[in-house]
């Protein structure tokens, strides 16, 4: 039987994934004199990750199927 | 520009600080009413929102009109520091909670062995450290009131016309009628928490009304706003990473890892987020909710930062206005002035809550920390109930007035955010002793002392001197040069490391010295016993529940441990409050009266807890220190240390229990078995020694021996059975029981015995009974118990038993009344106990005396409760109640 990453696991996962994708380097990608819908890509490129950042973390956690052990911290 | 007049804006914000108190104390009488309204993720994520201060409202426009996105990492390193919510944070709290730590000095010093020392110091950097911070609100508060109204208090004004200096006391005094009006032990404040959820909504929605009003009614949206900042060569870099930080064309990666990772170490380690996020949280789980919804109220609050500062830099051009108050100054200039006051409520908004966290929370480390242990030393056995308010009310005077003369010696230098930063330097400090705190069993109190001490040195070396040298406090020639003209020793390039900002220099320098101390120094040495038995109470916190301390042997230096311990908490509780604490222990611990109370190694710890919220858990410890020596590290607490499986830590847990009950066992049991074997010797020996016994004698005692054999494997039994049931070991079903038909059996087994004594028995139940789930044997077992014991007891011949069963939503009631000789008063306690029996001597009938205690450990066992009711003369009526369904742990099922 395979049991489900506990949500521990998953938001650490996404802490590390975020950590890495708004830091130097991989976030010089956007740094380009480009716009989108009018707004210049540096700047929706910040507020988008971070958009999408806080949407992965609102579904890990209010899912209910994830296991929510006591696990050390 | 237009101005408001300063009464306007004085009454406008007086008006809302008093709206503040009033839901303060709305939310305070709720929760003395039990109605407690911050019992909700929601609430929790908005408290955490004083996290934005003024330092939000004001100075990330001002930085963003600077430096384009870089006021962004401020809030980028709290949300990846909210992501770990659920481990990092959630084991703080855990630890704090089990611990009943009630600041982030108690946390340090609780960890590495309650040491007084590390108090002191965690007191001292998180006072010193969050002055600039304070300074930063008071400047922020001053200079919009200079905008808005257009008068200039600071500029060459005497001190006390100084409206900051003002500002600075009205905040004192309101922080003191907000926060410190009682005194609560565990520092828990749910009128503070309301109102300041209740300002994280009133400064959001202010800042993102004054977005909206400068994105579309002086602009045409923000795409407008970006696309005329794009087409100004001035404003253009703004919207870059490079470049935007004056000219330099490569992104500075190393200082925005910096501010990241700084940010997000405030967030979890500045004392008023320690106190919002882990002292006041009321539910474990909210932390789940806010882990994604307070980045998400941060995303909100930053969203119009950069609208709001270039609509600022384009509408005022640059240079002209301050960009730290253009919140103000771009509605004033379209004449909107009562949306320029809204703001200013915002802004307020923003600073008061921080302002009164912070302020409670440093009052409470330093009234715990600094001033109480020195008062215990100089007043010793007086009531010192009455000191900590005056104290913490003092303190927080002073952190006001410590901050104004920041605020006047580097205020006026520094940015907004430049000043916040150097605070954030000084709490990153506590990052590598309280995190490797949580994770690290070898860390020590040297190693931490080491490392904290070294980490504030050198941020005062390299920062907050050269911010007061900056203003001119300090020989010129002090930054340049270094002290005496030794260039090594140049604060902001200490050793010669050039090349950095001053805030990253600063920060590698002092967390390389603090973790690298810390780390070397633990190293050097073996944590004592003391600091290993917190530190596995905090690394292992969630191995650990629900054990509480092993109940150590404990060597008392007073000749009546309990009345001096009751002497101690009337001094620091008082006296009404300490006697509520010891009326509730002896109500949870089951001695029913306070006097009844066993002082062992639990009373100890519960009274040091209690008293750890009103002294600081170092201070606690002393105190308790005199009237009980350190608690002697039990074979038990060895064995745990020894062994860091937790297999073998499960395997040793289970042997300790046997162990006890084997005590329990040899000592009690060793009597009852004596009794039936004395006899069936008594009686082997007299027909061994008289040969010639009449044969019907020796028939009569052979009835008796074997009589009393059938007891003693009776007694080994049921001895054996509470053995299995009180390690836990028992053989537990569950299965849906018919309790009509249970009642029919039971009747059916001892309808025998019944009969013998001649006894009717009656029985009353509803013709239709849920089933209930349960172990169908094990209740069997309970009634058939209840029942003999009504056979036994009913006068012979005329013996009435009446057995009722009744239910309600809850569950289900079964009670067996006889109309025996009853239970006298004196005694009714006692037959729930092992080995004790109801009836004199002369009467009691041939029992085990387990019977009754196997019963209600079986009741238990399903979540029910069984008693006796007994008046003198009307017989006995033993009854128990069972819930419909229950929960128990360790459910095979």
């Amino acid at each position: 039987m395979r049991t489900a990453p506990t949500r521990r696991a998953r938001l650490l996962g996404l802490a590390a994934l975020g950590a890495v994708g708004f830091n130097f380097p991989l976030i010089t990608l956007w740094d380009r004199a480009v716009t989108w819908f009018g707004l210049p890509l540096m700047t929706l490129a910040l507020f988008a990750g971070w958009a999408v950042l806080i949407g992965a973390a609102a579904w890990i956690v209010e899912r209910g199927d994830a296991r929510d052990e006591d696990d050390d911290g | 520009m237009h101005t408001l007049p300063l009464a306007w804006v004085l009454g406008a914000s007086i008006a809302y600080l008093a709206l503040l108190f009033t839901v303060a104390s709305w939310a305070d009488r709720r929760a003395a009413s039990g109605r407690s309204v911050i019992g909700n993720p929601w609430v929790y994520t908005l408290s955490i929102g004083v996290y934005c201060t003024a330092w939000t409202y004001f100075g990330s426009v001002g930085r963003a009109a600077s430096s384009g996105l870089w006021f962004l990492p401020i809030y980028l390193g709290p949300t990846l520091a909210m992501l770990l919510a659920w481990s990092l944070l959630r084991k703080m709290v855990r630890i704090a909670h089990t611990q009943r730590i009630t600041s982030i000095a108690d946390f340090v010093a609780s960890r590495y062995g309650k040491s007084r020392a590390l108090a002191v110091l965690v007191t001292l950097i998180a006072l010193v450290g969050i002055l600039p911070y304070v300074a930063l609100q008071l400047k922020a508060i001053a200079s919009g009131l200079t905008v808005l109204t257009g008068t200039h208090g600071a500029a060459g004004a005497p001190w006390w016309q100084d409206s900051t200096l003002a500002i600075a006391l009205l905040l004192a005094g309101f922080t003191i009628a907000f926060g410190t009006r009682h005194l609560d032990a565990s520092e828990r404040h749910e009128g503070m928490v309301a109102a300041i959820a209740l300002e994280s909504v009133v400064k959001l929605l202010a800042f993102l009304a004054i977005g909206a009003f400068v994105a579309w009614g002086m602009f045409e949206g923000p795409a407008d706003v970006f696309a005329r900042a794009a087409a100004d060569p001035a404003l253009a870099p703004l919207l870059r990473l490079t470049g935007s930080t004056g000219g330099d064309a490569r992104f500075a990666g190393g200082q925005w890892f910096a501010l990241t990772l700084l940010a997000a170490l405030s967030l979890l380690f500045l004392p008023r987020q320690f106190q919002v996020m882990v002292v006041e949280l009321v539910d474990e789980r909210h932390l789940r909710r806010a882990s994604w919804a307070f980045p998400l109220y941060l995303l909100l609050i930053n969203l119009f930062v950069l609208p709001i500062a270039l609509g600022g830099l384009l509408h005022f051009g640059r240079g002209a206005a301050d960009p730290e108050t253009f919140v103000l100054s771009l509605p004033l200039s379209q004449g909107a002035s009562w949306f320029a006051l809204l703001a200013f409520v915002g802004g307020l908004s923003a600073a008061t809550g921080m302002v009164i966290v912070e302020a409670i929370a440093v009052s409470t480390m330093v009234c715990n920390d600094l001033v109480m242990p020195w008062v215990l030393r100089a007043r010793p056995g007086r009531d010192l109930s009455r000191w900590p308010l005056p104290v913490r009310r003092a303190v927080i005077v002073l952190l006001l007035l410590l901050g104004y003369l920041y605020f006047r010696i580097a205020g006026e230098a520094y940015a907004l955010v430049s000043i916040g930063l150097i605070s954030f330097a000084a709490v990153a400090q506590f990052a590598p002793a309280l995190i490797g705190g949580m994770y690290w069993k070898g860390a020590t109190r040297a190693g931490a002392l080491a490392g904290l001490l070294a980490g504030f040195a050198l941020w005062t070396w390299t920062l907050l001197l050269p911010s007061i040298a900056k203003s001119g406090w300090l020989p010129q020639g002090f930054l340049a040069d270094g002290p005496f003209g030794i260039a090594l020793l140049r604060p902001e390039q200490l050793f010669g490391l050039a090349g950095l900002d001053n805030l990253t220099h600063a920060l590698l320098w002092s967390l390389l010295a603090n973790i690298g101390l810390f780390v070397a120094v633990s190293l050097a040495r073996a944590p004592s016993a003391r600091e290993m038995r917190q530190a596995l109470r905090f690394v292992d916190v969630f191995h650990h529940e629900g054990q509480g301390a092993a109940p150590g042997h404990m060597r008392w230096h007073a000749t009546d441990p309990l009345a001096e311990l009751r002497q101690l908490a009337a001094r620091f509780l008082g006296a009404d409050a300490a006697a509520r604490m010891f009326a509730d222990y002896a109500q949870r611990s089951g001695a029913g009266r306070v006097e009844r109370i066993e002082p062992d190694a639990q009373l100890v710890r519960h009274v040091e807890t209690q008293l750890a919220g009103a002294i600081g858990s170092a201070s606690a410890h002393a105190v308790v220190a005199t009237v009980v020596e350190e608690e002697s590290l039990g074979p038990a607490d060895l064995l745990r240390m020894l062994d860091e499986a937790s297999q073998v830590r499960a395997l040793n847990r289970q042997l300790e229990g046997l162990d006890r009950l084997k005590d329990d066992f040899i000592s009690s049991v060793t009597h009852e078995l004596r009794t039936p074997l004395t006899s069936i010797r008594a009686f082997a020996e007299l027909m061994r020694d008289d040969p010639d016994m009449p044969a019907e004698q020796r028939q009569e005692f052979i009835g008796l021996v074997v009589a009393e054999t059938e007891r003693l494997s009776r007694l080994v039994n049921q001895v054996l059975d509470m053995a299995k049931m009180e390690a836990g070991h028992g053989q537990w079903r569950r299965e849906a029981v018919d309790l009509r038909e249970l009642i029919e059996h039971a009747l059916q087994t001892t309808s025998e015995l019944f009969r013998e004594r001649g006894a009717i028995v009656t029985v009353q139940q509803p013709d239709q009974v849920p089933s209930l789930m349960a172990d169908r044997d094990r209740l069997l077992q309970v009634l058939i118990n209840l029942l003999s014991n009504a056979a036994k007891f009913v006068p012979k011949g005329s013996g009435r038993v009446l057995v009722t069963l009744s239910t309600d939503a809850k569950g289900a009631t079964i009670e067996v009344q006889d109309n025996g000789p009853g239970v006298p008063p004196e005694q009714q306690q006692l037959v729930f106990e092992k080995f004790r029996q109801g009836g004199d001597a002369s009467n009691r009938p041939q029992g085990t005396g387990l019977g009754l205690p196997i019963s209600r450990k079986i009741v238990e066992h399903f979540g029910g409760r069984m008693w006796l009711k007994s008046a003198p003369g009307q017989g006995a009526c033993f009854g128990f109640e069972l819930p419909w369904m229950h929960e128990t742990p360790g459910d095979p099922s």
